[in-house]
């Protein structure tokens, strides 16, 4: 009885029991449906972003040639340091280890990753840029020890300038685009674009694509395998119209005199820039691996203001080189034959007040070839009034002086030639017509930039055609089709073709200049008929000057020396603009070593080795090719 | 001993059902650690001892194992107070006796020893029902053991001899009005033990189990990424070997405490739902081994081995799915572990050997 009692007992309890877990594995089982059916999307998506990253590939910027092949810019290798916050338990411990690891100051590495904080956790966050092997070395065996799992060391390309601080207003450099650029051209975040020169201008051409590798990776975020692979684009190689010997020649013989300023030459038949140059200069080099805030605040504050490209922003008062145009201009318009003579005193007088020509006792009676190879004021005050300013500023502007050359660089400046209607805009006031003469002889409110005038010097050896200046004539697609030569630009200048007669005038006088009794005799080179035209830029004026008395400014002139060679159908045309030299006779030998580097090189003989005349009762200068200029680095040594 | 007629009395169904869950749990041991290494084959040859202790449990006749259920209990108990002096430490605590090529837990075969002489003592009283006195001796039996595994400190097994007192106690007539109060008192007493019994890391374990997000990189990770291992499987499972939170090691302990997870990345829910079918299968069937038990002794046994299963399977598949605290308690049959297998197989041994001798006298 009480067997069966307890057998019945036992017998219900084991059903309650039965229904017990009956309903539980019905709640696991639902439990399971919800996670992996409901919810399957969300933590399909989850366990993806937990195992796969995408990394981005650099792609390699396009490669930079000189018009002979030279490499000007080409990328290496360099090692990042980054951290991947992603896979980061303790980003402060991180930042400490790896500024320890590294020997980067730890407050650098931690203002580093507090800009970056705001993007997505998967992006690596680069802390040392370029790092060195051994930092490379001292992370890697961390991270095998797991101390420093959330850092990574990536292989990037970068860019690397082999000529250093050559040419490098011209080339320009690259780093991180800044949020504007980020807005305007789609760019992904940390991605390197040019910021000046050409790099700047043909950023979208050299840049490339950059490639991307989706890679699992396991939960201390090792790599273990890819899943797929695009390669990076390289960026398009580049061929610039540049010379690269010429540029160096044109940049060692600045050194050796001792002069800072900017030197250009142009292939008068086609605007093809051969030589471009800014000095000082600073080496880009320093910028491509992300420069410190102490180096750029140095460049931006240094008074000689290494990072204005002086040939193209740069403005300056073109002095006697001003002549040519106003011979032009007088000559076209018919107003003088070549032959018309006008007798110098050493002096006239117009509207009132005298004007000297800077030989006080004149130069008798000159024609035009004699008053260019002089230099004759009084000649020039007499086109000058004959002409008006007008006329003057048309010419200019025909055959380039005025305006911008159009040259494929960012931030050239305009060049001012004054008119009648240029002071009334600008001041309002009337023209007088005495004004006309000190502008005559290149005083006044003229304002020009050596481009400019490197220019007017095409124009004047050409006959005419005023030529846009261009740095880049080929471009590699990387399609397999080698070098597609890139058409020169549509010249939006109207031909100008002056009269024969002009011309030769033109060429003789400033032949003369530099070959018979001329300023220039320092540009002569025996054979090559070279032809050019020495300038003073006032600094400030003489009362000025007395006024200034001991400032510490420099206040010596500037020296301008504008050239063509050959004299008949010239191949190179230009100009050097010397800082603080005084006379234009001393930029003359700069632009002879270049003409003399381009001769050579045409006709294939040995490049002219610089000799520079110690000068008399002077001390040497300190052998300033043996130091080119550094970033940041002392610059005094080149003050005299 | 072994009568041949009673071999017609095994249970192949449940030996079958539980062979099933063994292999089911070495193919994930193989996939999540990687192919056959050394944790594979340990599992095969504890399956294999399993299998003997199987044998050897169910051939003699569960009857005179209750009569010397005492000496069985206090060579348990022993085994216990060795351990605690003895024993191997490893990760903290001290659970193992070494015994040259393998480790041997005796908490895992504290399970069995306890259902048995709690059945012994409850099967044979002779009085209706349960009286205090019963319960509170029960309570003893039950409390000597558990309070010598929770010094070493395995809280999780020892918590898994709390089953097998209710399951028995349950099982012999316990009041139901006990089972409320005892719900009551471990409300209010939750709170208490919180702040007072338990260790700091076992307080942070159910804080974040409470808001896993709060700390999704330490304490919750576990449970984060075990959701999400187990939620990405989908339907169909991403594949035998295929998965890639236990593959990649974003899943810690795969092979042992989450096995499960792994089963539901790598199968889906179609393996899950295959796993819960086994193991419920297996319960059900036990369950129908405790009615059809001769005897009390018998009935009471059966439900203390299976008290202790169902518990730690239920509990260790919920927390597989991130839905309790995580928790050092293995999936008996699939987890990897020497000792749990070996006794869990033994623990079968005993419900199968009631089974088969509900004929006999």
């Amino acid at each position: 009885m009480a067997i069966a009692e307890d057998r019945r007992r036992l017998a219900t309890r084991l059903t309650w029991l039965r229904v017990a877990v009956m309903v539980v594995f019905g709640l696991l089982a639902g439990g399971f449906w919800f996670f992996q059916v409901v919810q399957h999307t969300k933590f399909q998506e989850m366990a993806e972003n937990n195992h796969q990253r995408t990394l981005s590939l650099r792609a390699p910027r396009g490669v930079i040639y000189d018009r002979t092949g030279q490499v000007l810019v080409e990328n290496r290798s360099a090692f990042n340091i980054s951290i991947v916050r992603e896979h980061t338990k303790d980003l402060d411990r991180t930042i400490t280890l790896l500024a320890e690891v590294t020997g980067v100051e730890e407050a650098r590495v931690r203002d580093v990753v507090d800009r970056h904080r705001r993007e997505p956790a998967y992006r690596p966050i680069v802390v040392v840029q370029d790092a060195t092997l051994a930092q490379v070395a001292a992370v890697t065996a961390r991270r095998l020890d797991f101390e420093l799992p959330d850092v990574v060391v990536q292989e990037v390309p970068t860019r690397e300038y082999p000529g250093r601080d050559l040419a490098a207003h011209l080339i320009g450099y690259v780093g991180e685009a800044s949020d504007q650029q980020l807005s305007d051209d789609s760019l992904a975040t940390g991605a390197i674009v040019g910021q000046s020169g050409l790099e700047r201008v043909y950023n979208r051409m050299l840049m490339g694509a950059d490639g991307a590798r989706r890679v699992v990776v396991n939960s201390v975020g090792r790599e273990i395998r890819t899943i797929e692979e695009l390669p990076p684009v390289e960026g398009r190689r580049v061929q610039l119209s540049l010379n690269h010997a010429m540029q160096r020649a044109a940049e060692d013989a600045f050194r050796a005199y001792g002069y800072w300023g900017a030197a250009v030459v142009l292939d008068p038949r086609t605007g093809d820039v051969l030589t471009l140059t800014s000095l000082p200069s600073y080496d880009p080099n320093a910028f491509a691996t992300g420069i410190d805030r102490a180096a750029w605040a140095a460049l931006n504050t240094d008074e000689l203001r290494p990072l204005q490209n002086r040939a193209i922003q740069g403005r300056y008062s073109p002095g006697s080189t001003f002549k040519i145009a106003v011979a032009a201009a007088a000559l076209e318009e018919g107003l003088v034959t070549p032959d018309h003579q006008i007798y110098c005193p050493g002096g006239a007088t117009f509207y009132g007040r005298f004007f000297k020509c800077h030989l006080a006792r004149g130069h008798g009676y000159v024609d035009m070839r004699h008053a260019l190879e002089k230099s004759c004021n009084v000649y020039f005050y007499t086109l000058g009034n004959m002409l008006g300013v007008d006329r003057l500023h048309e010419y200019a502007e025909r055959l380039g002086l005025a305006g911008k050359s159009g040259i494929d660089l960012p931030n050239e400046v305009e060049s001012i030639v004054p008119s009648t209607e240029w002071k009334r805009r600008r001041t309002g006031e009337k023209w007088y017509a005495g004004e006309t003469i000190s502008v005559a002889i290149g005083q006044g409110q003229l304002s020009v930039t050596p481009m400019s005038m490197a220019v007017m010097m095409a124009t004047v050896a050409n006959g005419g055609t005023r030529v846009v200046p261009r740095l880049v004539t080929a471009i590699d697609e990387g399609k397999g089709e080698g070098w597609q030569p890139m058409p020169p630009p549509a010249s939006p200048f109207p031909p100008m073709l002056m009269k024969p007669t002009t011309v030769s005038a033109l060429h003789d006088g400033l032949w003369m200049a530099v070959n018979e009794a001329g300023t220039a005799g320092r540009a002569r080179i025996a054979g090559r008929d070279v032809a050019g035209k020495t300038g003073t830029a006032q600094v400030i004026s003489n009362q000025g000057k007395a006024r200034a008395g001991a400032s510490s400014r420099d206040l010596r002139d500037h020296g301008w020396f504008v050239f063509f060679a050959p004299k008949d159908n010239p191949e190179v045309a230009g100009v050097v603009f010397a800082e603080h030299s005084e006379h234009g006779y001393l930029a003359a030998p700069i632009a002879k070593h270049v003409m003399e580097t381009y001769f050579a090189q045409r006709d294939g003989l040995p490049l002219p080795e610089l000799k520079v005349p110690a000068p008399a009762g002077a001390a040497p200068v300190p052998a300033p090719a043996a130091a080119p200029v550094r970033v940041a680095a002392n610059t005094a040594a080149f003050e005299r | 001993m072994f009568e041949r007629r009673l071999y017609y009395h095994i249970d192949w169904l449940l030996i079958g059902a539980v062979l099933a869950l063994c292999a089911l749990g070495l193919a994930m041991i193989y996939s999540a650690t990687g192919g056959p290494t050394n944790v594979y084959w340990t599992q095969t040859y504890a399956i294999g001892l399993g299998l003997i202790a199987m044998l050897a449990c169910l051939s003699v006749d569960y009857r005179s194992l209750g009569d010397k259920s005492h000496l069985i209990y206090l060579a348990m108990i022993l085994a216990l107070v060795g351990v605690l002096f003895f024993g191997a430490v490893r990760g903290g605590s001290r659970r193992w006796i070494d015994l040259g090529p393998f480790n041997l837990q005796p908490s895992e075969f504290a399970k069995a020893t306890v259902a048995l002489v709690l059945a012994k003592m409850l099967g044979d009283s002779r009085r209706r029902g349960l009286t205090n006195n019963d319960l509170l001796f029960a309570g003893v039996l039950t409390a000597v053991p558990l309070l010598l595994i929770a010094r070493q400190p395995d809280l999780g097994t020892a918590v898994t001899l709390l089953p097998i007192l209710l399951g028995i106690t349950f099982a012999a007539g316990l009041p139901v009005r006990y089972l409320g109060i005892l719900a009551m008192v471990a409300v209010l007493a939750a709170p208490v033990a919180y702040q007072f019994g338990l260790q700091d890391y076992q307080r942070e374990r159910i804080a974040t189990f409470l808001d896993p997000e709060q700390d999704p990189r330490g304490a919750g990770y576990q449970q984060i990424q075990a959701r999400i291992t187990v939620g990405s499987g989908g339907v169909w499972g991403k594949g035998f070997m295929e998965g890639t939170q236990g593959q990649l090691r974003f899943l810690p302990v795969a092979h042992n405490d989450f096995i499960f997870s792994v089963l539901a990345e790598e199968q889906g829910f179609a393996g899950v739902i295959v796993a819960l079918g086994l193991y419920l299968f297996v319960i059900l069937r036990s369950i129908e081994a405790a009615r059809l038990a001769k005897d009390r002794l018998g009935a009471y046994l059966v439900l203390g081995v299976l008290a202790s299963f169902t518990f730690q399977v239920v509990y260790n598949i919920t927390m597989s799915a991130g839905l309790v605290p995580v928790k050092g308690l293995t999936l008996p049959l699939m987890s990897y572990g020497g000792s749990s297998m070996i006794a869990t197989l033994a623990g079968f041994g005993l419900i199968l050997n009631v089974r088969m001798r509900r004929f006999t006298n």
